[in-house]
């Protein structure tokens, strides 16, 4: 199997020293993230997060089937994370790495077990049929960060995904291309996200936001805290690594917090001005006779 | 280098034999990029441009891309990956096989002097030999001087960046401002930059080591080369942009 390419002891060593001076090879302040953009694609629900070089494609879909026999009120959520050998040559397809393990271990907790889709808003007939929402979460290329730039992807796809609308009449169901009848959104209950420390030093008393692929390497422990813009926490991640003292384990909560308000923003925003982007102008403009040309 | 022509080349075209340099004494020299068909053929692989030099009588293609193929005499930028009976084993780039470095291959190295060095040490070093079907083979010692000539281990202070090929390749021109249209490290040693002092070692293999004391300017000279190799930035361009993080990082 092959592996990654390990950082010289000179990039490693200088990685070190240099976030000792408050410094990062790329400029940022200790708590910045790189230039975060995201773009929704022509289709419902594709989401495009780029966070510096790293690249992640989220897409949902859903499908009608029939609901697992423990739970026939449940609607089917699933995440489906592929870290490809496009991204690092050490990924191969079909043997999971620790790393996408993690990743998708990390997203459930954060977006499914959190109830961020409201599943019982899933079922059509209980115990005979339930939409089965799947969200394929794509690396396309990685530069450090996935958890953090996934679960934004997960969470926009989601929010930007449209199911088709259905109706039940005597006990007929009858689902609607999207021609005869709008899709509907999910029934979406609140957004969380990834925020992930990194730390450096000793006894893990660098705190870094954001650490780029370089310094994911270098790092002796991390922590992925998930959480609302109301401040309640989904689920707080320590694998392994480095002890680290508590009471900066609160103040890294409180700068995360920040950082998920701008996040909703940001995708509130994104959200509207594709919705505006899509809005040829209503009903009327849709009645209208007249052609374009 | 003095050339004569430059024009665009596909793989597989058919060279224009007026471009090929014809000096009656000297043997037609082919470099990177060309390949001879016997008997007549010379046949682009890459696509770029192609570069003649009628003093030398030599031709080559100059191109950019990210995989490095060593060759040999190429100045490279080295990293141990382990030590084995009499030589080291160094990776060149991820993707290139593992390169030997002779355990005697310093300057004034014998069995009992030779330098020690652990995994993951840079080296900055020359390909001595580098054939198709073998790997390569590094020197940090010339073989005809028995002088290191500023090649050997690299220590002290500092970070190795990764940039593309053809940007190492231009930086390591003799005058990388007038030819290669790279004038970023003299501006950050000089006015623009304040009087930066840094020193660098650029290797073939798309790696450039900066060492300075202070560590503040060891990352701007690294951004300024990344950006400018990302960007494609002119001279002019260069110039802002070395302003602009000297003025950050103050």
């Amino acid at each position: 199997m092959p592996r990654e390419a390990e950082p010289s002891l000179n990039e490693k060593q200088f990685v070190i020293q240099a976030l000792q001076e408050n410094l990062r090879l790329d400029g940022r302040e200790l708590d910045q993230y790189r230039p975060l953009e995201l773009t929704f694609g022509d289709q419902y629900g594709v989401a495009d997060v780029t966070l510096g070089n790293t690249r992640i494609l989220a897409k949902a879909t859903a499908e009608v089937t029939v609901p697992y026999a423990d739970r026939p009120l449940d609607g089917i959520f699933t995440i489906a994370t592929e870290l490809s050998p496009m991204t690092s040559p050490a990924f191969e397809v079909n043997r999971p790495t620790e790393t996408e393990v993690l990743l998708s271990r990390l997203l459930e907790k954060t977006v499914r077990r959190s109830g961020a889709l409201d599943t019982e808003s899933l079922c059509l007939v209980a115990g005979q049929k339930c939409w089965s929402v799947r969200v394929d979460v794509h690396a396309l290329s990685h530069d450090g960060n996935l958890t953090d730039a996934a679960c934004l992807a997960v969470v926009a796809a989601l929010r930007h995904f449209r199911k088709p609308d259905t109706s039940m009449e005597g006990g007929r169901l009858t689902v609607y291309t999207p021609a005869e009848r709008e899709p509907v959104p999910l029934s979406w209950l609140h957004s969380p996200f990834c925020v992930t420390w990194s730390f450096f030093g000793d006894e893990g008393e660098l705190a870094v936001l954001d650490a780029t692929w370089l310094e994911e390497q270098v790092r002796v422990g991390s922590c992925t805290i998930s959480l609302n813009k109301h401040g309640e926490i989904c689920q707080i991640a320590k694998l392994g690594g480095t002890p680290v003292d508590a009471v900066a384990l609160l103040q890294c909560t409180n700068v995360a917090l920040t950082k998920v308000k701008e996040f909703s923003d940001l995708v509130d925003q994104k959200l509207a001005e594709d919705l505006k982007r899509r809005d040829k102008g209503g009903f009327m403009a849709e009645l209208r006779a007249e052609n374009d040309r | 280098m003095a050339t004569a022509e430059r024009s665009v080349v596909l793989p597989g075209e058919t060279i224009d034999p007026s471009l090929i340099p014809s000096d009656p004494k000297k043997a037609l020299r082919l470099g990177p990029g060309l390949r001879h068909i016997p008997p007549t053929d010379i046949v682009p692989t890459v696509a770029g441009q192609l570069v003649t030099n009628p003093v030398k009588n030599s031709m080559w293609i100059e191109y950019n891309s990210n995989r490095y193929i060593p060759s040999q005499n190429d100045i490279v930028l080295a990293q141990v990956l382990r030590s084995a009976t009499d030589f080291y084993l160094c990776s060149l780039s991820p993707h290139t096989a593992p390169a030997t470095l002779p355990h005697l291959a310093f300057e004034s190295a014998t069995k009992k002097t030779r330098p020690i060095l652990s995994p993951g040490q840079l080296v900055y070093a020359r390909v001595a030999l580098a054939n198709r079907h073998m790997d390569p083979e590094l020197e940090c010692v010339s073989a005809s001087t028995g002088k290191a000539d500023g090649l050997g281990p690299i220590t002290g202070p500092g970070c190795a960046f990764d940039v593309s090929l053809g940007f190492a390749r231009r930086l390591l021109m003799a005058r990388s401002r007038e030819d290669g249209g790279v004038g970023v490290l003299e501006m950050l040693g000089g006015e623009e930059g304040g009087g930066l002092a840094f020193e660098t070692a650029v290797g073939r293999n798309g790696k450039v080591w900066v060492g300075s004391e202070s560590a503040r300017t060891v990352v701007l000279v690294g951004r300024a080369l990344q950006e400018t190799d990302r960007r494609g930035l002119g001279i002019e361009g260069q110039r802002r942009l070395v302003k602009k993080l000297v003025k950050e990082m103050r």
